[in-house]
């Protein structure tokens, strides 16, 4: 057995080696933490969650002043609890002046006939005050039509001319429709330019089959029932415009019946037909049914007098869709045929009202989502978009009372809602569904479980070694010293006998 | 031992390969015995072939995924005509000649290690040759011409110039002083370029390049196993040991740039032959089936943990430099030993060139033979591990009767060979300091080997 | 603010008024030929120019608004994806079979690849850049015709820089003009592609020549395709939609005779004209042997060529021709080729990791010609380009390939383009043969049906390129097997 050294005194085995070797281990380990760290996280950018909580609180105050003539002083307050009453967004100011015809915002003055000229109402006399706030309250903040679009910054607006059935006799090949839109749609869409950015296109069709057959009249005619009108849409046969972009598309759709089946109307719900030939889809577009005159000729171009009957329905639908309040019945317009400043007003106003709502929703629900899916990364794009929108509706919070017009306070809230709804529908932020929590231990167990359990027991197995060796040390330390402490006692002892 | 004297076997030996490389074709070896397993994507001839080609027509061949050597290999084809590449006489030549050099090194190291000087012989010499020359696992990808063999011949120059260049090296005292410390400065000058043209060629050799700086700055190479010792450095001055550490490393350093520049140089001052090259160990591009356990693994991992599970192969292999080195201290081409040895099991893209070289450096530790647990277990595992491959790789890709489960079987049962040699040439390396023989011969008496005290 | 409601308003009021008005035309046509093994090829064509109308200048794309448009016989889906890429010129294929050069001749539409081809002229000069824009509008029109062309992504997209030239001419901005192409051979076609292609007709398939795509018998023929072509030309914008198909009338006839007529073919007659067309006629291609009959009297025979016009024509057609003999299938080989070249393109090899690449040339002609040879191939396999060989009637001659103009594919990324010429001498057989090697793929990678395998691109001669005029412009050389990968 001699020739067998001891093993701890082989230099190797010395506790220093052994020491400094495991914690060689675990030194690279612990650098190589920061690098699994970096190449497994997913991209979480902070959202401003707080602020876009407190915003969202916020409500819009869009500030309206109206200078009401001295003869209507009794109605002030009244005036002011009904607009309140119905738009609580508008923050009403109604001062009495006397010189109201020179003031720059709206205003109240007598007049010989209930009309609007530019931003004044003239009231007569002879009609009861009672009834004036009543007025004002739907010149200033109509109830907003339901058959209204959502709102958009662009809108694509796409005239279609069908054929029902082109080589049944008669085919209309052609219509004058760039003088049409000019001198019906383009005076609506430059009004509302500010509103909106128009696009306008247009296509002819020559067949455009329908899904069932009208209902057959005892005098020869055919009719539509309502209930056809709802399924009048043949989107899978008729190629109608589905733009290539993301921008929304109102439809006007021109149906010419074929020959053998003429004339098309519109029946009532008595079944009587009923005189208009246009209905409206709510949120998608408007048709016309145009019956052309018989005997036909075989191939007919429309004209613009041919096209009139056609288009001034168009542009009142037109009107409808994009939300544009009407006139109360008793109230005239001065200036017939052009928009007046008090609707062009008021659709502004509603549209600013309605984008910053949109606009709080979706950036609150864009926070909450991201809190709560710990798995959706959040990259600089989002990021960029959550803080351009909530910088803009600050803009809007901070200056609405001050020096800003409607335009310019649509302008921010229709750039807040674009920049909240790219944010949310962003095509980066599909959470990882694939990885949740127990299939990621999955994939570490097998591996770094087997590899870290000898480092572990080695790691402990000198702790505890080194543990044991300093409580000796001391306890070894403490004897010393107490045998010392004995051995002197004993010598003093010695000596001092 | 064999009788022949080593000058002749190493004839035989040459002469037999030469002959074997001529008339074998490459690409006969690489579909039957090497099957997958005599080349990878950083080291195959083919791609080196098709890099040289695009070169020659002014087509960056960094710009795809095919050509990944380094571009000293392009400026080689700028002196030599395009056809010298794929003429037999030339491949066999130039392989032949760098076997022949990786065995004339093995045999310095091991005299070195003996005491001797490199001229002189000793009796283990032939056997040393046949063991690197006739290796299966050394000639098989040198027939498919796998320019692994040119990095093993420069491993092991750069190993043997280390174990010249030690502190107080073999020599009588009828040396003079100046002359050997020059000597000994251009053996580590050698061996400093020929590291750094090693971890040129393939990062991964960095792991080598601490063993062999402890073995240049150690006293001699001789076998200290049996009696361990804390690392007693062979410079004059014994306490402090940083500076001479820097300065090796700085050596080191400056030919690892002038390489890197020259290598610029050659692809037109651009840089992106470096993730081209050196990136591909890091970012496993081409999941092309090798000996080593990478291919399978990132063959089925998803994208999301990809570069997680990149960073934990590579740093796996730094993870044992430390304790291996620090370990072995007394014995640092021993812990160069057992690194090559986790090398081949654990490197990015292995070819058969790396088992074989571990098992050739088997040859250079006689002394703890007798202290092994379960050579027959390693020996016939990997046995198992390099006649199955071939067959399974046929088996898979050639017959079409297999799949990847079976080549990836036997891959597993390799790393496991590799795995077991490790195991046990660790524990015999630190038995042996406990002294004792493990095997009496008849006469019961201890056998003896030389080792140093 | 206000000046960008000003400049918007300007901008409606000039669009209104600064477009000019076009005039659009419509023209159908439908040609008939006999091939030799007793089938039949029908091409349909149908053409709209919209006169005096130019793409859109990419400089424009950064102003949000585009002139307002206004189409009748153009469609307005098409016309809306063009301007809003600025697509100079466009050609789609979505086609299925192989093309039999050496028995059918050569085809009517030149790009008869397998599955769905794309590729367009970009003018580079906007705030998009053209693979943006390459990408938007893979998209539209993947939407529009239902075919996965999404997936002709990057891995798929080569710019050859000779093999597609422009059809029609590019307009003069001063800005470059660049190609994309891509392609995919495992696209099938079906009906779901067919009815948009119908979509895009003025007259849809309700009346005129477009009644008788009848999708039952479309997608039983031997080979059939669909394409699309947007070009401009100094007099307008041209639109062509084809429908090409090669049917077997002995397949389907109960006798044994080739005879052939819409009802016959189609299952359908014309009934209707279409009242927009300018011109709607059939031509049918009399074939030089044999005795037949064609019913009904041709308004004018021309050329070896019946021509019926069926404008604004209120009779019912039926076409056809009638042989009283029965077919006999040709039992030799014919002695005179159809084509001055044959060519077949396989891809050898039987192990999974390697292969080898060989198209096989024949010119039956007497002078030399060369012709540039294009190969683009997905990463999936890996060209080694010292390895090629060439011989000419089993004689080595790598100097008839000259010109390598070669893209190196990234893994993951890019695929691989090579384009050279090869020099045919007259009477002879040119071999061309390259090592390939394909790469093992991850395992997310490999496509659903994985013993399948993968379809690989047609590669495309194009003898054009020896500036001869009666020589075909492309040949399309499919693979002669699909192959499999692990």
């Amino acid at each position: 057995m001699s020739r067998f050294r001891d093993p701890s005194t082989i230099s190797f085995q010395y506790d220093s080696v052994r020491r400094c070797i495991i914690a060689s281990y675990w030194i690279i380990i612990a650098l190589a933490l920061p690098l699994w760290w970096k190449t497994t996280s997913i991209q979480r950018l902070p959202l401003p969650t707080s602020e876009v909580y407190t915003q969202a609180q916020k409500k819009l105050q869009i500030p309206l002043e109206i200078c009401v003539d001295p003869v209507f002083s009794s109605q002030v307050s009244s005036i002011h609890a009904s607009i309140r009453n119905v738009a609580s967004y508008l923050e009403v100011n109604v001062n009495i002046g006397q010189h109201c015809n020179q003031s720059a915002g709206y205003a109240v003055l007598p007049g010989d006939q209930l009309l609007i000229q530019d931003r004044k109402l003239y009231y007569p006399t002879t009609l009861a005050v009672e009834n004036l706030p009543s007025t004002l309250v739907s010149l200033v903040a109509p109830e907003m039509d339901q058959r209204a679009a959502q709102y958009s910054p662009r809108y694509r607006l796409s005239f279609t001319l069908l054929n029902e059935d082109g080589s049944a006799g008669q085919v209309v090949t052609g219509w004058d429709i760039r003088q049409a839109i000019s001198q019906y749609i383009s005076p609506i869409t430059s009004a509302l330019g500010i509103l909106h950015n128009f696009t306008i296109e247009s296509q002819v069709q020559f067949h455009a089959p329908l899904a069932f057959e009208p209902a057959s009249l005892a005098d020869g005619t055919y009719g539509l029932t309502p209930e056809n009108l709802t399924v009048f849409i043949n989107s899978a046969e008729w190629t109608l415009s589905s733009s290539s972009s993301n921008d929304p598309v109102l439809h006007f759709v021109l149906f010419v019946p074929s020959a053998k089946r003429r004339p098309l109307t519109i029946l009532n719900l008595d079944g009587n037909p009923s005189s208009s030939s246009a209905f409206l889809i709510p949120q998608w577009g408007g048709i016309v049914i145009l019956n052309l005159p018989a005997p036909p000729p075989t191939t007919l171009d429309l004209t613009l007098p041919d096209l009139r009957s056609s288009f001034s329905p168009f542009s009142r639908q037109l009107l409808t869709l994009l939300g544009f309040p009407r006139l109360p019945p008793s109230v005239s317009s001065s200036s017939k045929g052009t928009l007046s400043l008090w609707q062009i007003d008021s659709l502004l106003r509603q549209r600013t009202h309605e984008n910053v709502v949109r606009s709080h929703d979706t950036l609150r629900s864009t926070v909450t989502v991201v809190s709560q899916i710990q798995g959706m990364p959040v990259d600089s794009q989002v990021q960029a978009q959550v803080q351009g929108a909530l910088k803009a509706l600050h803009e809007l919070f901070a200056f609405a009372r001050t020096n800003l017009s409607l335009d310019e306070m649509l302008v921010y809230s229709a750039r807040a809602l674009t920049l909240s709804s790219k944010a949310f529908f962003h095509p980066g932020m599909l959470a990882l569904l694939y990885f949740p929590a127990e299939h990621k231990y999955a994939v570490y167990t097998p591996l770094f479980a087997s590899a870290m359990i000898p480092l572990f027991a080695a790691a402990m197995r000198e702790v505890k070694a080194w543990r044991k060796e300093r409580k000796e040390a001391k306890a070894k330390a403490a004897k010393d010293v107490a045998v010392d402490g004995a051995a002197m006692d004993a010598n003093a002892v010695d000596t001092s006998q | 031992m064999l009788s022949l004297r080593p000058t002749h076997t190493l004839a035989l030996c040459i002469l037999l390969r030469a002959l074997l490389a001529y008339w074998i074709s490459p690409s006969s070896v690489s579909s039957t015995a090497g099957f997958l397993s005599s080349s990878s994507p950083l080291t195959s001839w083919l791609n080196l072939q098709e890099g040289i080609y695009l070169f020659k027509r002014g087509i960056d061949p960094y710009s795809g995924g095919v050509f990944r050597h380094s571009p000293l290999y392009l400026s080689l084809s700028s002196l030599l005509p395009i056809s010298i590449f794929s003429n037999p006489l030339f491949c066999a030549i130039l392989f032949t000649v760098a076997d022949a050099f990786a065995a004339y090194a093995l045999i310095g190291i091991w005299r070195l290690r003996q005491g001797l000087r490199l001229t002189m012989e000793s009796s283990r010499d032939s056997l040393l040759v046949a063991i690197y020359m006739l290796n299966p696992c050394i000639f098989i990808p040198s027939l498919a011409r796998s320019t692994s063999s040119l990095d093993n011949a420069c491993l092991l120059g750069a190993v043997m110039w280390a174990c010249e260049a030690c502190g107080s090296g073999p020599g009588g005292k009828s040396e003079n002083e100046s002359v050997v410390s020059s000597k000994r400065s251009r053996s580590k000058s050698r061996s400093l370029l020929l590291l750094a043209l090693r971890t040129h060629l393939s990062t991964d050799t960095l792991i080598l390049l601490p063993p062999t700086m402890m073995l240049i700055l150690s006293q001699d190479p001789g076998s200290r196993l049996a009696s361990p010792r804390g690392f007693v450095p062979g410079t004059k001055n014994k306490s402090t040991l940083t500076t001479p550490i820097l300065v090796l490393l700085a050596e080191w350093f400056l030919y690892w740039t002038l390489l890197t520049l020259l290598s610029s140089l050659v692809v037109g001052f651009g840089s992106g032959w470096m993730g081209q090259t050196w990136g591909a160990s890091f970012t496993l591009p081409d999941l092309t089936p090798n000996p080593g356990v990478w291919w399978y693994f990132f063959t089925e991992m998803f994208d999301h943990f990809r570069p997680f599970f990149l960073m934990v192969f590579s740093v796996h292999l730094l993870l044992y430099v430390a304790p291996v080195c620090i370990k072995f201290q007394h014995d640092p081409l021993y812990a160069f030993f057992i690194l090559t040895g986790i090398l081949s099991t654990f490197k990015p893209y292995p070819t058969l060139s790396d088992p074989g070289l571990f098992m050739a450096l088997w040859g250079v530790f006689p002394e703890v033979y007798k202290y092994l647990r379960h050579p027959l277990v390693t020996f016939l595992t990997s046995l198992h591990a390099l006649l199955l491959q071939p067959l399974f790789a046929h088996l898979w890709l050639s017959h079409g009767t297999g799949n990847a489960n079976f080549y990836y079987a036997t891959t597993l049962v390799g790393a496991c060979s590799g795995g077991l040699a490790l195991v046990d040439a660790c524990w015999a390396g630190l038995r042996i300091a406990v002294g004792g023989v493990e095997g009496v011969d008849e006469r019961g008496e201890e056998k003896e080997v030389v080792t140093q005290q | 603010m206000l000046r960008t409601g000003f400049f918007v308003i300007f901008l409606l009021l000039s669009s209104v008024l600064c477009l000019e008005d076009t005039v659009e035309e419509f023209q159908e046509q439908l040609s008939f030929k006999s091939l030799r093994d007793g089938r039949v090829a029908s091409t349909f064509s149908f053409k709209t120019l919209l006169k005096d109308a130019t793409p859109r200048d990419p400089q424009t794309l950064a102003l949000d608004n585009d002139d307002s448009q206004h189409y009748t016989l153009f469609p307005l889906t098409l016309g809306q994806i063009l301007r809003q890429y600025a697509i100079t010129e466009l050609h789609l294929t979505l086609n299925a079979g192989k093309w039999n050069y050496d028995s059918w001749g050569y085809p009517d539409e030149p790009g008869v690849g397998v599955g769905a081809e794309l590729w367009a002229w970009m003018a580079d000069g906007s705030s998009l850049s053209i693979d943006e824009r390459w990408q938007g509008v893979r998209n539209a029109l993947a939407g529009l015709f239902c075919a996965s062309l999404g997936s002709l992504d990057e891995q798929r997209t080569t710019s050859p820089r000779l093999s597609f030239p422009p059809e029609g001419s590019l307009p003069d901005w001063g800005l470059p003009h660049e190609l994309r192409h891509a392609s995919h051979a495992s696209e099938h076609v079906c009906t779901e592609n067919l009815t948009p292609f119908l979509k895009l007709l003025p007259c849809k398939s309700l009346s005129g020549l477009a009644a008788l795509l009848n999708p039952h018998r479309l997608f039983d023929a031997d080979w059939h395709g669909m394409s699309l072509h947007v070009l401009w030309r100094p007099v307008g914008i041209e639109m062509r939609l084809n429908f090409q198909l090669v049917s077997d009338p002995l397949r389907i006839s109960t006798n044994k005779k080739q005879d052939w007529s819409f009802a016959s073919l189609f299952d359908r007659v014309v009934e209707k004209a279409c009242p927009v067309a300018k011109s709607s006629r059939v031509i049918v291609d009399l074939p030089t042997y044999g005795v037949y009959r064609v019913h009904p009297e041709p308004s004018e025979i021309l050329n070896g060529k019946a021509y019926y016009d069926l404008t604004n024509s209120n009779q019912v057609w039926d076409i056809g021709t009638m042989w009283p003999v029965d077919f006999e299938y040709p039992l030799s080989k014919p002695t005179e080729a159809l084509l001055p070249f044959s060519v077949r393109r396989s891809l050898f090899g039987s192990t999974q990791d390697r292969g080898q690449l060989s198209i096989v040339v024949t010119n039956n002609q007497n002078e030399t010609l060369q012709m540039l040879y294009l190969e683009t191939m997905p990463w999936i396999v890996q060209f080694y380009l010292h390895t090629i060989r060439v011989h000419s009637d089993d004689i080595p001659s790598d100097n008839l390939v000259s010109n390598i103009t070669y893209v190196l594919p990234v893994p993951h990324a890019r695929p691989a383009t090579f384009e050279s010429v090869l020099t045919l001498p007259g009477h002879s057989t040119l071999t061309f043969t390259m090592d390939v090697a394909k790469t093992f793929l991850r395992y997310t990678e490999h496509p659903p049906d994985a013993q399948r395998g993968w379809d690989l691109p047609p590669a495309f001669l194009h003898p054009s390129y020896s500036h001869r005029t009666d020589l075909p412009t492309t040949l399309v050389a499919s693979i002669h097997h699909p192959y499999l990968l692990i």
